[in-house]
């Protein structure tokens, strides 16, 4: 038969498009192939990043540092056991016993069936740190991986090596992994992550090698997570419970304050009134010496009752328990007030006290009486500290919205280094106010501190400037009272208030500003 | 006729103080020592003052007001003056809501100063 050459050009140009095709098809074949791997390594990639997810979950959702150790074990070993991983075990570092623990174990079913068999106790494993032989000791000091594939080099000398070798057949272990753990603060290795695995060390994929140093990651910051979170739920709690100590501290000591104000005074007062009416002849006449005996314990007494009052003040002050009840107050009205109090006294130690008037000098708004104590408390250092023959004048002025009250003395001055130390509590100045013996007694100390809280409590300020030799001047300012103000908590009245209001010092402050008046130097009761 | 002062005061030393400085004034003076004697003296009554500490054993001064408008006196009392030693604050502007006429802290008067103080209520009206 005879073959066209048509036929033939046909049937090669097929012929090579056949092997085109097959070649093709081969080269597609490959293709897919490696496609598929592809596929399928992606998809284990996909399901080793869902288990990292996983612990991850874990470490946001609770930090209950057991349970959070050992869901990570059991997702671990969830993810990774279809690759042949049978014990997953978690041991960390116990400081204090010096060393590695068994945190958390996770086991394949099979392998914990198999463990039944071998007694060996997992879970109370506690490898000393100087067991230079035991591999897991190994990972920890030198921070490196460690691979073996005998069990018994992770359990010496805790576990006898038989005993190992028996445990590691009925489980099929056929190698282990250890992983150090370390914080990531401080680099420091907290514990170590074992995985036992049936497989030989060869099978084991550089790939699979690198998830498990990802779970030893996602484990060292769980664990360091949870540690912390352990550690700062132990300090919160112990700072409750300090807490709970101060506020009962604070309750004895209010409690404390308040019987002192009582219990204290009674006999205080006692003592101070019937020494009074002794020395004011109420019980006959006096000889001198016991004239001079009985003043003394009278100006003594004065100072002791001023000291406590002054005390509990300034404890009043501190707990914040000082209430004012601010009203306008017309300062001019205040200045005579006080300069009639001390007229007697003033008069007594020959010195002058007056109040320079200020035309149409706005109310301040404050709590008459504290602020009168304030004024009390600077008029009465200038009594103590201006020798015979001087001057105290009161003076007002408005600043910045402020009206200002200056009690300006002819005195003794202040020392520049001194004048920081005068508003602290006991911050006093060297030349003695111990050591007075001036009729009205104390200097506390605490005078100046009370006066400057008490001032600042009302939004104000209080400042001296002293020349040492040629006297001082101390200056107060309060707020000026707006309308509004006048209008809602309407002006301080001294007919109303006498009688209605609560204590001569407001809520809380005792007035030691007052000045009993000496018994001799006051004419008898009438009659 | 002379007037009548009831003093419920329970420190002794500060009672008769006052007892004394009434006396010698020419007042007739009786005290109670306890919260219970005071309420039962107050409400015999016929007082023309009545002197109340605040702290008192048995029953406190402003239990003793609280009988008095509760169930009144048998015989008309005058003013009512509550003693307080300070720190009672609250305590004594419930007083006043109780029908006391005014207060005197124990420790700021000198005893002319107490006595001047008991003669002004006793004066008004």
């Amino acid at each position: 038969m005879e073959i066209a050459a048509p036929e033939l050009n046909i049937l090669f140009v097929v012929l090579l498009l056949s092997v085109v095709l097959i070649i093709f098809l081969l080269f597609q074949h490959r293709k897919n192939k490696e496609i598929q791997e592809y596929i399928d390594d992606l998809a284990e990639k996909k399901k080793i990043l869902s288990a990292l997810w996983k612990i991850q979950q874990i470490i946001v959702e609770s930090l209950e540092f057991r349970e959070v150790v050992q869901r990570v074990a059991n997702a671990v070993l969830l993810e990774l056991g279809q690759y042949g991983y049978v014990i997953i075990v978690l041991s960390l570092v116990d400081e204090a016993k010096r060393v590695l623990k068994r945190i958390s174990i996770s086991e394949t079913e099979q392998a914990k069936e198999a463990l039944k068999f071998t007694p060996i106790p997992f879970s109370e494993i506690e490898i000393p740190l100087d067991a230079d032989d035991n591999y897991c000791v190994k990972a920890l000091r030198e921070k490196k991986v460690v691979v073996t594939n005998r069990l018994s080099d992770l359990l010496a000398p805790v576990i006898s090596e038989h005993l190992a070798d028996r445990a590691q057949e009925a489980a099929g272990i056929k190698t282990s992994i250890v992983f150090p753990i370390s914080s990531k603060e401080d680099s420091k290795v907290i514990g170590v992550l074992i995985f036992s695995i049936n497989k030989g060390e060869q099978e084991i994929t550089l790939y699979e090698k690198e998830i498990m140093r990802g779970f030893a990651d996602a484990v060292g910051i769980t664990v360091q997570n949870a540690q912390l979170y352990t550690s700062l739920e132990e300090t919160k709690e112990k700072l409750e419970v300090a807490n709970e100590k101060l506020k009962e501290l604070d309750v004895l000591k209010d409690e404390f304050v308040s019987v002192a104000s009582h219990e204290l005074r009674t006999p205080m007062t006692a003592i101070k009134s019937y020494l009074w009416m002794a020395l004011a002849g109420k019980g006959g006449d006096l000889s001198d010496k016991l004239q001079k005996y009985l003043d003394r314990a009278y100006i003594s007494t004065d100072r002791l009752i001023k000291l406590v009052n002054d005390m509990l003040n300034v404890s009043r002050i501190e707990s914040g328990r000082i209430e004012f009840s601010r009203q306008g107050a017309d300062m001019h009205y205040m200045a005579e007030d006080v300069a009639e109090e001390v007229r007697s006294r003033a008069d007594e130690l020959g010195l002058l006290i007056s109040a320079q008037m200020v035309k149409e000098l706005p109310m301040a708004f404050c709590d008459y009486n504290k602020t009168k104590e304030v004024l009390m408390n600077l008029v009465g250092n200038s009594l103590k500290f201006t020798p015979k023959g001087g001057k105290i004048t009161i003076s007002f002025a408005v600043r910045d919205g402020m009206v200002e009250t200056s009690v300006a003395d002819t005195g003794k001055g202040i020392a520049p280094n001194d004048i920081d130390k005068l508003f602290k509590k006991f911050g006093l100045i060297e030349q003695g106010h111990f050591t007075t013996t001036t009729p009205s007694g104390s200097g506390s100390g605490l005078g100046l501190y009370i006066s400057k809280n008490l001032v600042e409590l009302q939004g104000g300020k209080i400042s001296v400037k002293s020349e040492e030799g040629r006297g001082s001047t101390f200056t107060f300012s309060l707020p000026i009272a707006t309308d509004k103000q006048i209008h809602e908590f309407g002006i301080y009245d001294p007919q109303k208030a006498i009688r209605e209001e609560i204590g001569p010092g407001g809520a809380g402050i005792i007035p030691t500003a007052h000045l009993w008046e000496h018994p001799t130097k006051r004419v008898t009761i009438d009659n | 006729m002379a007037q009548k002062i009831l003093i419920i005061e329970d420190d002794q030393f500060l009672r008769e103080l006052y007892e004394e400085l009434m006396t010698s004034e020419g007042y007739v003076v009786e005290t109670a020592a306890d919260g219970e004697e005071g309420s039962k003296k107050a409400l015999a009554g016929g007082y023309d003052l009545l002197v109340v500490d605040i702290m008192l054993p048995k029953k406190d001064g402003l239990d003793i007001l609280r009988d008095l408008k509760a169930k009144g006196s048998k015989k008309p009392n005058g003013k009512i003056v509550l003693l307080t030693n300070l720190g009672q604050d609250a305590v004594v502007k419930e007083g006043f809501s109780l029908g006391a006429a005014g207060y005197l802290i124990k420790s700021a008067l000198t005893p002319d100063q107490v006595l001047h103080e008991f003669r002004t209520f006793l004066a008004k009206e």
